[in-house]
C-alpha cells in the first residue's frame, strides 16, 4: 500500500514565506501542499486564510478559518482567528461568542481578553470592555491594551482617567511615540502646557518626524509667539505630509504672527483648498482679511465659516466687524445680537457691540452691553487670573468714560476716538492677538472640537489644531448680511423684496 | 579610507560608493540560481585544507529542485540532489579525532543527513510519535473486521473532537471519504500500523562541554510537533527533549550542553520562549504581538526582527531594551562577527534592497544591493576572514569582503535633525495682479460688496423665475403625491419617421420601492402612432434609473410636430 505523505512537511516553508511577506511564493507552496494532502494540511489552510485576510477577502478567510477549526477543534488559535475575521466583518457579537469559546480553551491569553475588550468597545459596553482590558493587562502588558483602555475613557469623556492610563503606559514603554504624543495632547486639552510640551518633546526625540507631535508642539510654540521655531518644525512635516490642511493652517497663522500677511493668506488659502469644509481655516482667513482691511473678502470667508459652524459667538462678532466696515449697520447689529446670544464668556463681543451701538447713538443699549461685559469680566476674574489685552482694556475704559460722563461731554470725541483707534487697531492687531485671553481659550476650543471629530474615525485622536485668533475692533458702517441665511439670526427684509 | 570618514555613517551617505565603502566587491553573479534562506547557509573548512567553503542547501527555483551545493570561491565545487527541501544546514565538529574537519548536517523533512568530507555519513530520522491508543485500538478492531466503517468513522470523529493527541494521517484521510469508498479504504490500509511522523523546522548547534571555537557540538532540532531535541554528536541519540507551546521557527543557543545553556526559540505564535538547561518547558516568554522574522544573539542581547518592520532588543530574561524602526520589511537576519576587532553586530536584509548593520540600536553601515537580499552569512570564506555572502530574491549571489582597515564606529549612525528641516517651505507666490486687486478691494470694498449682493439677488431671482417656469410648463415633471417620489425624464432619438422615445424613470425615495405604476401616453392620433399607449411599470427599486423604451411613428408627411404627454399613474 502507498505511504501517506506527512501533512506538515512544508509548514516551515510556508511560514518562512509568510513572514517575509512573499505571498506569491507562499500561495504556490500552499497550493502544492494542499494538493498533496487533499486539503488536510491545517497550517496551509490557516496561512492561506491569513493571506486572504491581508488581501481584504475577509469572508473567504473566515470560511477557511472555520475549516481549520473543524480540522482541529481543540486549537484556541483557530477560534481566535475566526473571531478576528468576524470582528473585521463588523459582526462584533458573533466575534465575542467565538472569543468566549476560545477563552475556554486558553485561559491565560491576553490577546483574547484584549480583543474581547475591543469588541465590547464597538458594542458600546464600556464597563465590560474595561474589565476585559484590565484583565488583559493583568495577564500581560501591551501598549495596545493601554491605548484601547485610554480610548474608552476618552469616549466616556473622562480625560483624567485617560491621562492616568496613558501615564502608566508611558511608564511601561517610554519609547512609544504614539503613547507619548497622545499623552501630550491630553495634557494640552486639560491645560497642563508644561507637561504636554515635555511629552511631545520626548516623542519628537524618538521620532523626529512624528506628524501629530510636531503639529501639536508647533501650535504650542505658536501660542507662545515662537513663530520661527514653529516654522522650522513645520518644515519637517511639510515635506512629509504636504497635503495636510491643519499644517498649512498653522503655517499660515505663523506668517500672520510674523506680519507676513500675503504669505499667510497664501498658506491659508492652500489649507482651505485642501479642506474646504473646515470652518477653522475659514475663520482664520476671515480674520487675516479683516486685518488686511479686505472687508468684502472677509465677509465671504466668515459667512462660509458660520454656515459650517453656526454655534460660535466669535464668528458672528467678526462678521459684524466686517459688516460694520462694509457700512451695513443693520445687519452688523443683527450679527452682534446673535453673537451675544451665543457667547457666554468673551467680553470682547459685548464691548464691540457696545461701541457700535454707541457710535450709532443708541446710548442706552450700549450701556446695557457695557454692563454685560463688566459682568463677564468679573466672572472671568473670579474663575481664573487671565490677563486682558491692554488695548481692549483701554478701549473699555474710554467707552465707559464716554457712556458715564454723559451726552454733554462731546459727542464727537468718543466717536472719533474709537474710529481713529480702529485704524491703529487693525494694524497693531496682529501684535496683540496672542494674549492668553484669546488664544488659550481658542486653543481649548479647537482641541475639543478636534476631539469631537476624533470620535468618528476609530482609534486615533486626530489633531487639527487650528489656531484661532481673537479680534477686537471698533465699528464703522453698513451693508447686508445674506449668504448666512442658514443661521437663525436674520432674514433681512430686502431679500424678499428684491 | 572609510575609517577616516565618520560622515560615511549618515544614512544618506552610507551607500557603498567605491572610495569610502568598507566593502570590497568580490563577486556578483545575478544568475547564480541559488534560492535559499539564511538558515541553509553555512561556512566551514570541510576538507581541512585551510580553505573555508560555503555550503548551500538550495531549494531550487520555485522550491522544485532541492540541491546541496558547495561553493569554493565563486565556483560550485560539488552539487548533489536532495530528496526533500532543506530546512536548515549546519556545520559542527562531531568528535575529537584528527584531522579535525567539521561534519555537515542538513535537516530535511523528518531526517538529518550528516556528511563527512562531503560524503554521506549518517542519516538520523526523528522518532515516530506515539499514536493515540484509542485510535490504534480502533484500527486493530478494523483489522479483525470487528467494526464496520461507519462506526469506525463515528468513533474517530469522536476522538478528533476531544483527544489531546491528534489523529494520524490515515485516520484523517479516512474521515474525509464518502460512504462508498470507506470499505475499500479500510481493506487497503487496515493491516498497516498507525504512524505519526513529524518534520524538522529548524536546527542549530550547541557546544557540548567546552566553550572553545573548535569544541564538539550537539545538534539542536526544532520539530513541527512543538518540541526541541538535543542530539548527541557521536551516537546521534536524543540527549534531551523540551516542549514548547508552539512550533519553533528560529533558534538561538548559547552556553554548553553539559554545563549550562540558554535556548531562545522564536515560535509561530509570535512569541519567543527562553529555556535553560534544567527546564523542560519555557522559563521566560517574550510576546511580540507580531511574527518574528529573525532571531540573533549579540553578546547577551537577543535581537528580534518582527514583520512590522522593526528590530527589538531583549535581555535573556525577556525584558525589552530597545526598538528600532526599519524603512522596509525585514527579509532575513544574521550575525556579523569580526573576530579581529571583537565586534558583533546584526545584519538585516530588507525588502527595499538594503542590508543594514546594527550594533544595538545604532546603525553602523548600510549596503545597497541590486536586488532584495533573502539570505545572509558572514564569516571566513576561502582564505578571507571577513566575508559577507548574500543571496538575492532573484537567485543571485553577492560576495563582499570587509576591508581590513574598515572600522565600524559606534554612534556614527546617530541622526541629527531630519534633512527636511533645512528645506524651505514652498509658500505659494502671489502675483502682482493679486496685490493690485487687494489694493482695489481696500479702496472700494463697500462698493464691491454691494454690487456682489445685488448680483446675487438678481441671480436668485432669475433662478426662482426659471424654476417657476419649469414647474408651469412641466418640463421637468414632479410627482403629484408625496408618497411616490419619482423622477421622469424623456429622450427622443432618431431621424424619423420612426423615433425612439426613451423614458428614464427613477424612484427617488430613500428606502421604499414603488409597485403598481402605469404609464400612459397622450398624443394626437392623426400625427403619431405608438405600439402601446398604455403599459405597466415594473417594480421601482429606490435610486435606480429605469429606461423604458417605446417607438413612435410619425404619420404625417407635412413635417408637423405635436406634443406627446407622458403620464405616470398609480393603479386604481
Amino acid at each position: 500500500a502507498l505511504e501517506f505523505p506527512i501533512l506538515e512537511k512544508k509548514n516551515w516553508l510556508i511560514h518562512l514565506h509568510y513572514i517575509r511577506k512573499d505571498y506569491e511564493a507562499c500561495k504556490a507552496v500552499i497550493k502544492e501542499q494542499l494538493q498533496e494532502t487533499q486539503g488536510l494540511c491545517e497550517y496551509a489552510i490557516y496561512v492561506q486564510a491569513l493571506i486572504f485576510r491581508l488581501e481584504g477577502n475577509i469572508q473567504e478567510s473566515l470560511e477557511l478559518f472555520q475549516t481549520c477549526a473543524v480540522l482541529s477543534p481543540q486549537s484556541a488559535d483557530n477560534l481566535k482567528q475566526v473571531a478576528r475575521s468576524l470582528f473585521l466583518l463588523g459582526k462584533h457579537k458573533a466575534a465575542i461568542e467565538v472569543y468566549n469559546e476560545a477563552a475556554k480553551l486558553n485561559q491565560k491569553d491576553w490577546e483574547i481578553c484584549h480583543n474581547l475588550g475591543v469588541c465590547y468597545i464597538y458594542l458600546k459596553q464600556f464597563n465590560k470592555a474595561q474589565d476585559q482590558l484590565h484583565h488583559a493587562l493583568h495577564l500581560n502588558r501591551h501598549d495596545l491594551t493601554y491605548i484601547m483602555l485610554g480610548k474608552i475613557h476618552l469616549l466616556a469623556g473622562d480625560l483624567d482617567k485617560a491621562i492616568e492610563i496613558y501615564k502608566k503606559a508611558v511608564e511601561f514603554s517610554p519609547e512609544n511615540t504614539e503613547l507619548l504624543t497622545t499623552l501630550g495632547l491630553l495634557y494640552l486639552q486639560v491645560g497642563f502646557y508644561k507637561k504636554a510640551f515635555e511629552h511631545l518633546g520626548n516623542a519628537l526625540t524618538y521620532d523626529p518626524i512624528n506628524y501629530k507631535a510636531i503639529l501639536a508642539a508647533g501650535s504650542m510654540m505658536q501660542t507662545h509667539g515662537d513663530f520661527d521655531v514653529a516654522l522650522t518644525k513645520y518644515r519637517v512635516i511639510a515635506s512629509a505630509v504636504p497635503e495636510s490642511p491643519p499644517l498649512w493652517n498653522n503655517i499660515g497663522m505663523c506668517f500672520f504672527g510674523k506680519k507676513k500677511y500675503v504669505a499667510a493668506i497664501s498658506c491659508l488659502k492652500r489649507a482651505n483648498y485642501l479642506a474646504p469644509f473646515d470652518w477653522k481655516i475659514l475663520y482664520n482667513l476671515g480674520l487675516v482679511h479683516l486685518t488686511m482691511q479686505q472687508y468684502a473678502s472677509a465677509f465671504h470667508f466668515l459667512s462660509a465659516a458660520i454656515n459650517f459652524q453656526p454655534k460660535m459667538g466669535e464668528l458672528y462678532m467678526l462678521l459684524a466687524v466686517a459688516l460694520t466696515n462694509l457700512e451695513d449697520t443693520e445687519n452688523a447689529k443683527r450679527a452682534y445680537a446673535e453673537a451675544v446670544r451665543l457667547d457666554k464668556y468673551n467680553p470682547l463681543v459685548n464691548l464691540n457691540y457696545a461701541v457700535l451701538l454707541y457710535n450709532q447713538g443708541e446710548k442706552r443699549d450700549a450701556l446695557a452691553q457695557y454692563q454685560e461685559m463688566e459682568k463677564k469680566v468679573n466672572l472671568l476674574k473670579d474663575s481664573s487670573s487671565l490677563e486682558y489685552d491692554s488695548e481692549m482694556v483701554e478701549m473699555a475704559q474710554k467707552l465707559g468714560a464716554a457712556l458715564q460722563v454723559g451726552e454733554a461731554l462731546v459727542w464727537t470725541k468718543p466717536v472719533k476716538d474709537p474710529k481713529s483707534k480702529q485704524r491703529t487697531t487693525s494694524t497693531s492687531k496682529a501684535a496683540s492677538f496672542q494674549q492668553p485671553l484669546g488664544s488659550n481659550q481658542a486653543l481649548g476650543q479647537a482641541m475639543s472640537s478636534a476631539a469631537a471629530y476624533s470620535k468618528l474615525p476609530s482609534v486615533k485622536i486626530m489633531i487639527s489644531l487650528g489656531i484661532l485668533e481673537q479680534e477686537f475692533k471698533s465699528p464703522s458702517l453698513p451693508l447686508e448680511l445674506e449668504p448666512v441665511e442658514a443661521c437663525p439670526t436674520e432674514a433681512p427684509a430686502q431679500i424678499r423684496e428684491k | 579610507m572609510a575609517a577616516a570618514s565618520p560622515l560615511d555613517f549618515d544614512s544618506g551617505k552610507a551607500e557603498s560608493n567605491e572610495a569610502s565603502s568598507k566593502w570590497l566587491d568580490a563577486h556578483y553573479d545575478p544568475l547564480a540560481n541559488i534560492h535559499t534562506f539564511s538558515a541553509c547557509l553555512a561556512l566551514a573548512d570541510l576538507h581541512g585544507d585551510g580553505e573555508s567553503k560555503l555550503v548551500v542547501g538550495d531549494l531550487g527555483p520555485g522550491g522544485q529542485q532541492p540541491r546541496l551545493k558547495v561553493l569554493k570561491g565563486p565556483r560550485v565545487l560539488t552539487e548533489s540532489p536532495l530528496p526533500e527541501l532543506p530546512a536548515a544546514a549546519a556545520t559542527f565538529l562531531k568528535d575529537q579525532h584528527e584531522p579535525r574537519t567539521p561534519a555537515l548536517a542538513l535537516a530535511s523533512g523528518p531526517c538529518v543527513y550528516v556528511y563527512k568530507n562531503l560524503r554521506p555519513y549518517f542519516k538520523f530520522s526523528l522518532p515516530q510519535l506515539p499514536a493515540n491508543p484509542l485510535e490504534e485500538d480502533l484500527w486493530n478492531q478494523a483489522k479483525e473486521d470487528r467494526i464496520d466503517p461507519v462506526t469506525l468513522k463515528e468513533m474517530l470523529e469522536d476522538i478528533r473532537e476531544k483527544a489531546e493527541v491528534p489523529l494520524s494521517v490515515q485516520s484523517l484521510r479516512f474521515l474525509q471519504l464518502e460512504l462508498s469508498e470507506m470499505e475499500a479504504f479500510v481493506n487497503q490500509h487496515k493491516s498497516k500500523a498507525i504512524k505519526r511522523q513529524t518534520v524538522i523546522t529548524t536546527m542549530t548547534t550547541l557546544k557540548k562541554n567546552l566553550a572553545d571555537e573548535d569544541a564538539v557540538s550537539c545538534l539542536v532540532l526544532g520539530t513541527e510537533n512543538k518540541e526541541l531535541l538535543v542530539l548527541d554528536p557521536e551516537a546521534f541519540t536524543t540527549l534531551a527533549t523540551m516542549s514548547l507551546p508552539s512550533v519553533p521557527v528560529f533558534l538561538e543557543v548559547s552556553g554548553q550542553f553539559d554545563v549550562e545553556f540558554r535556548l531562545a526559540a522564536a515560535c509561530r505564535n509570535g512569541n519567543i520562549y527562553i529555556l535553560r538547561r534544567d527546564s523542560k518547558c519555557p522559563k521566560y516568554c517574550i510576546e511580540l504581538s507580531a511574527q518574528p522574522v529573525g532571531l540573533v544573539r549579540v553578546h547577551k542581547v537577543l535581537v528580534v526582527g518582527s514583520n512590522q518592520d522593526s528590530l527589538h532588543g531583549f535581555t535573556h530574561k525577556g525584558k525589552r531594551l530597545w526598538t528600532v524602526q526599519m524603512p522596509a520589511a525585514i527579509l532575513t537576519m544574521n550575525l556579523l562577527e569580526q573576530h579581529s576587532r571583537g565586534l558583533q553586530a546584526v545584519m538585516a536584509g530588507l525588502a527595499n534592497g538594503e542590508v543594514r548593520i546594527y550594533h544595538d540600536k545604532t546603525l553602523l553601515n548600510v549596503i545597497r544591493t541590486p536586488d532584495a537580499v533573502t539570505s545572509l552569512c558572514f564569516g571566513r570564506f576561502g582564505r578571507e576572514d571577513n566575508t559577507l555572502i548574500m543571496t538575492t530574491r532573484g537567485g543571485g549571489l553577492i560576495i563582499k569582503i570587509l576591508k581590513r582597515t574598515a572600522v565600524f564606529v559606534e554612534g556614527g549612525g546617530e541622526l541629527g535633525p531630519p534633512p527636511a528641516q533645512a528645506t524651505k517651505l514652498s509658500v505659494p507666490r502671489k502675483t502682482r495682479l493679486y496685490v493690485d486687486q487687494t489694493l482695489r478691494e481696500r479702496e472700494a470694498g463697500t462698493a464691491m460688496h454691494r454690487t456682489f449682493q445685488t448680483d446675487l439677488y438678481l441671480l436668485r431671482l432669475r433662478a426662482a423665475r426659471a424654476y417657476v417656469q419649469a414647474l408651469e410648463s412641466s418640463l421637468s415633471p414632479v410627482s403629484a403625491t408625496a408618497r411616490e417620489p419619482l423622477k421622469l425624464h424623456a429622450v427622443v432619438q432618431g431621424l424619423g419617421p420612426t423615433f425612439k422615445l426613451t423614458l428614464h424613470l427613477q424612484n427617488t425615495s430613500t428606502a421604499r420601492p414603488i409597485l403598481g405604476l402605469l404609464i400612459c401616453f397622450l398624443y394626437n392620433e392623426a400625427l403619431y402612432a405608438l405600439p402601446r399607449a398604455f403599459f405597466k411599470v415594473p417594480l421601482l427599486v429606490p435610486g435606480l434609473s429605469y429606461p423604458l423604451e417605446t417607438f413612435v411613428e410619425s404619420l404625417s408627411d407635412k413635417g408637423i410636430s405635436d406634443i406627446i404627454k407622458v403620464l405616470v399613474l398609480r393603479e386604481g
